[in-house]
């Protein structure tokens, strides 16, 4: 009906075939971690959508940042819930 | 001029007076971006989309890689989306002759509609060429002929009348166009 | 004088009387009423094209009157000055048009090409089906005056004492030539062979004469056994008054297939009667939904004809409703579509240009999650807030912004299409409430509510997508996005109430939430946040139920990667919901739907799901070793998929490529856009059509991958709970006791 621009999950894929050149020249194991951010990014799609960015990339950019945070925060919690445990 | 171009040649930019013509399969719309992206640098463009080619976050990103001012650029383009025939023509019909650049995608993608009858597209086709020849005599025009994998009948009948107002024509085969194939979900 | 109460069975143009009506007396008679009935319609242009148009017109008999009136158009959005023409008889107009267009065809035409019920339910009131006082001349049988008793909205319609004639082969005919015909009316059955086809003609005809029918319903009518019959009853000259009006052969509208939105869609043949309705069960676009019942009221409020109203989709109806709204506005109907959509900058159609909101749910297994949506939510915000094609203001002008696009909304008057929907939308909801509020009720009162209701509801549906529909008369791209936006700020308005009352937000898909917080578990505790999300929104939402529990899958392809719309779960009350998987898949095999619905129930028998695993793994087994000792019928195992585009476009054959091409093999042509049934089989080429002469040999079909389809479809279900597909693989081969870990 009149609409043409793609989905958002599309628009990921676009950009992550964009980045194929980068990937190709990373070792394996850095290449999965690679994935492994695009994968982080996959849960803000709705996010990023509502945002209607124009360069999207930089939408999926905060959404991996977002995701490594919120590892960071739990990690944070549990080493001090270690570290009472230890005391 | 016909010429069978490699992956990484870009379309150049229309020029005033003539009429261009990209005769060539889906995946050439990436250029078709690459070239508004140019045009949308120094000033208005329109555009008039005849298939729901446009690619927006394709133009946007070849904005990026031109200038910081990508929303200013994106501004520029103008663009309108149609959908039958009439509606083509009757738009075609009200752009002024003012020189701004048109570019016009997928030109046959509404005249393929068998709902309409063959005699009255052509009809409606013509008109839209002759329309298209007077903009042209004051501004750039570019015009993209989606070929299609099993191409009609009508095709081949409608597109010998867009050839025939061309000045320039690129002609771009099947594999010489990245097609984007996105995967399935 | 001939008086009555009575309904408007069917009515259609003919090139002597005008019009000509059939009513169903409340009394029993059937009554063949005709009026004249003149049409008009209408030009508008540049002056010097007019007067010559006039002047052409002047010369034509069929042509009683032209003049210069005024009407509005709604896309210029204001009244003009347009030429009238009016002719005496409506079946003159077609033609007529086609003339003056290929004459004169730099002028805009509106009212040329108005359905014939439309313009009288326009003129009258009367659409098809409703009941009304009627007045006519004793010697002329020509109509004097019809008043309409119950309008189309009307919300407890008096039933209609249609005479019912049931005719049925006695097989699918696509399978092998049925052996008889079964014919039903009243409490009578008759069964007549069809190899004695003269008898068939004999009988018939009698049945019809004694029955005299106002609805014909058959399996297969369209597209196999009217024409049958039609073509025998000339062979053998033994005459079938299927229609009621004599001198007319029956209507056949032949096959079509035609590309819309990328898809290519087929549609059967279809045979129309005169004087009365033929309805084939099999060829009735929602029937399964809504049932004669449904398609009555579609036909009531559409002013679509019941045997139009039965086969076309709900698009046709909303394109003729608005085209009556704009009759009775004196709003200008564009013979061709030549709105198209304002230039903009490209800047704009990234917020412009999205769909509805569409969260990624959290996979996995969620506790007592309340569903609550809003109430037809795009109808009611283009009815709330005015959307319509002419409302919709150009770049710049002063009105009401519309949230995060660069366009107003002119609210000085009510749009058109509003104006059309609006009856819709409040009969829609006020029978929601009662079906409500009443759930106490009387079986086949209550399903035949729900049938209208379902009725109104896909009209609803469609009409929406109908506003962005390039083939629309009454569409525009620009307030189909104003819809959407105002659709995702109302589910974002909802999403804040929700977590500002303290929920998390589980999953939001379009015009529905699902909500969650640790203390809520019954539906009073949701009450609260309904308000509050009216309040903010302006739009009516409704608690759908609250989930027990609710599993949300993965995608087909990627289990880890969220998806929105694939999930299952059950209500408070025991009911299950299930979306997207198998069990839900019109292409999915019987057999695998089966099971993973039986799995489901299982599941749902216990307050906690986990009480029910063990039950389901051995339910599990126990269709594994059905499958495996081939005790499963055939006709459950098969698989129907669609065919996407004609056989030569395919470069790789889809299994239902190679089925269609089974089929074709042995004259069977398929069409792209038709499911094609198939079995797996070992070996090339892998697949045996259904549709063949003969059925295929059991031993041939290949149990290793339905074991493979029953197990991933059942890992589906069980995997929220442990058991991936992996692991029901390795539970399949062992023994449950052995493992102590089920216990059985």
């Amino acid at each position: 009906m009149g609409r043409t621009l793609p989905s958002a999950t599309q628009i990921m894929q676009q950009d992550e075939a964009a980045l194929a050149r980068f990937r190709r020249a990373l070792r394996r194991s850095d290449q999965l971690v690679l994935d492994d951010l695009f994968n982080a990014a996959q849960k803000h799609l709705s996010a990023a959508a509502y945002a209607a960015n124009i360069l999207p990339f930089e939408s999926f950019l905060l959404s991996m940042l977002l995701e490594e945070h919120k590892e960071v925060l739990r990690l944070r919690e549990s080493v001090e819930n270690l570290q009472k445990r230890h005391d | 001029m016909l010429a069978q171009n490699p992956d990484n040649l870009s379309l150049p930019a229309p020029q005033r007076g003539k009429i261009s013509l990209v005769v060539a399969p889906r995946g050439v719309s990436g250029k078709m971006m690459t070239m508004l992206a140019t045009l949308a640098l120094h000033g208005k463009v329109l555009v008039i989309d005849g298939g729901n080619r446009f690619d927006a976050y394709a133009l946007s990103r070849e904005l990026r890689q031109r200038t910081v001012e990508v929303y200013a650029a994106l501004n520029r383009v103008i663009l309108s989306r149609v959908f039958t025939c009439y509606q083509m023509t009757a738009t075609l019909s009200q752009l002024p002759l003012d020189g701004t650049p048109v570019v016009i995608l997928d030109l046959l993608g509404t005249f393929l509609d068998e709902s309409v009858a063959f005699g009255k597209r052509r009809y409606l086709l013509n008109n839209s060429l002759g329309r298209l020849r007077q903009i042209a005599a004051s501004a750039p025009v570019a015009l993209w002929a989606r070929t299609r994998t099993t191409p009609t009948d009508e095709d081949q009948k409608l597109l010998p009348l867009v050839l025939e107002v061309a000045s320039d024509l690129w002609e771009l085969q099947d594999a010489e166009v990245p097609d984007y194939q996105l995967p399935l979900f | 004088m001939i008086e009555f109460d009575g309904w408007l069975l069917d009515l259609f143009e003919d090139e002597k009387e005008g019009v000509v009506l059939y009513f169903m007396d409340r009394e029993g008679p059937r009554w063949r009423l005709t009026t004249p009935f003149p049409v008009t319609f209408y030009a508008q242009g540049e002056s010097e094209q007019l007067r010559a148009l006039w002047r052409m017109l002047r010369t034509l008999p069929q042509v009683t009157d032209i003049h210069r009136t005024q009407r509005m158009d709604v896309f210029r959005r204001q009244w003009v000055p347009v030429l009238a023409a009016t002719v005496q008889n409506p079946v003159t107009l077609q033609p007529l048009i086609q003339k003056v267009v290929a004459r004169f065809p730099k002028l805009e035409y509106s009212d040329a090409d108005i359905s014939i019920t439309v313009r009288f339910a326009a003129q009258t009131g009367a659409t098809p089906l409703s009941y009304c006082h009627v007045v006519a001349d004793e010697a002329t049988h020509k109509l004097k005056d019809i008043e309409v008793l119950e309008s189309a909205w009307e919300m407890t319609p008096r039933p209609i004492p249609f005479r019912r004639l049931y005719l049925s082969p006695s097989g699918d005919p696509n399978h092998g030539r049925p052996r008889y015909l079964r014919v039903i009316y009243g409490k009578h059955e008759n069964r007549y062979l069809l190899s004695d086809m003269q008898n068939v003609l004999v009988c018939l005809r009698a049945t019809l004469k004694r029955v005299d029918p106002d609805l014909i319903i058959t399996g297969w009518g369209d597209t196999w056994l009217l024409p049958l019959l039609v073509e025998k009853s000339k062979e053998y000259q033994i005459p079938l008054p299927l229609n009621r009006e004599t001198g007319r052969d029956i209507l056949l509208k032949k096959e079509l297939t035609y590309f819309s939105y990328g898809q290519i869609i087929y549609r059967g043949q279809q045979v129309h009667l005169f004087g009365r309705c033929h309805l084939d069960r099999r060829n009735a676009m929602l029937w399964s939904d809504y049932d004669l019942e449904g398609t009555i009221e579609s036909s009531r409020v559409t002013s679509l004809p019941l045997q139009i109203a039965a086969r076309v989709s709900p698009g046709t109806g909303i394109s003729s409703i608005e085209m009556l709204t704009a009759l009775r506005e004196q709003v200008l109907v564009p013979y061709q579509k030549q709105q198209a959509e304002y230039f903009k900058p490209v800047a704009d159609l990234y917020s412009a240009d999205q769909g509805g909101i569409v969260y990624q749910p959290l996979i996995g297994l969620h506790r007592n999650v309340g569903m609550i949506d809003f109430t037809s939510m795009y109808p009611a915000v283009m009815v709330y807030f005015n959307l319509s094609p002419e409302t919709i203001l150009p770049n710049g002008m002063n009105g009401t912004p519309v949230p995060a696009l660069g366009i107003t909304i002119d609210n000085s008057r009510e749009g058109l299409v509003p104006k059309a929907l609006r009856p819709l939308l409040e009969k829609r909801i006020a029978l929601k409430k009662r079906l409500a509020m009443q759930k106490v009720w009387y079986p086949p009162e209550r399903e035949r509510i729900e049938h209208r209701a379902s009725a109104l509801k896909w009209l609803l549906v469609v009409c929406f997508g109908y506003l962005g529909y390039k083939n629309a008369r009454f569409g525009r791209i620009e307030a189909h996005q104003a819809v959407t936006a105002y659709g995702r700020e109302a589910m974002m308005q909802a999403k804040e109430a929700a977590e500002d009352m303290g929920c998390e937000v589980i999953q939001m898909y379009v015009d529905g939430l699902w909500v969650q917080r640790p203390d809520w578990s019954q539906p009073a505790d949701f009450e609260a946040l309904l308000l509050e999300i009216e309040e903010r929104t302006g739009l009516p939402i409704a608690l759908d139920g609250v989930y027990r529990w609710i599993v949300f899958v993965g995608s087909r392809g990627n289990k880890a990667r969220p998806v929105a719309n694939r999930y299952f779960g059950v209500f408070q009350d025991g009911s299950i919901k299930v979306r997207g998987i198998d069990a839900r898949r019109r292409d999915a095999t019987p057999f695998v739907k089966e099971t993973q619905l039986h799995l489901l129930e299982l599941l749902a028998r216990h307050d906690d799901p986990f009480d029910g695993l063990g039950q389901a793994v051995k339910y599990l087994r126990g269709q594994v070793r059905t499958l495996r000792s081939g005790k499963v019928p055939l006709a459950d195992l098969l698989v129907r998929q669609r065919l996407g585009r004609k056989l030569e476009a395919y470069r790789t054959l889809s299994p239902a490529a190679r089925a269609a091409f089974q089929l074709k093999a042995v004259g069977k042509e398929q069409h792209p856009g038709q499911r094609v049934a198939f079995l797996f089989t070992l070996g090339k080429p892998g697949v045996h059509a259904w549709d063949l002469p003969e059925r295929p040999d059991p031993e041939s079909v290949d149990l290793a991958r339905y074991e493979t389809l029953l197990i991933r479809a059942a890992g589906i279900v069980l995997e929220a709970f442990g058991l991936d597909e992996k692991e029901l693989e390795r539970l399949m081969k062992t023994d449950l006791k052995q493992l102590g870990l089920i216990r059985v």
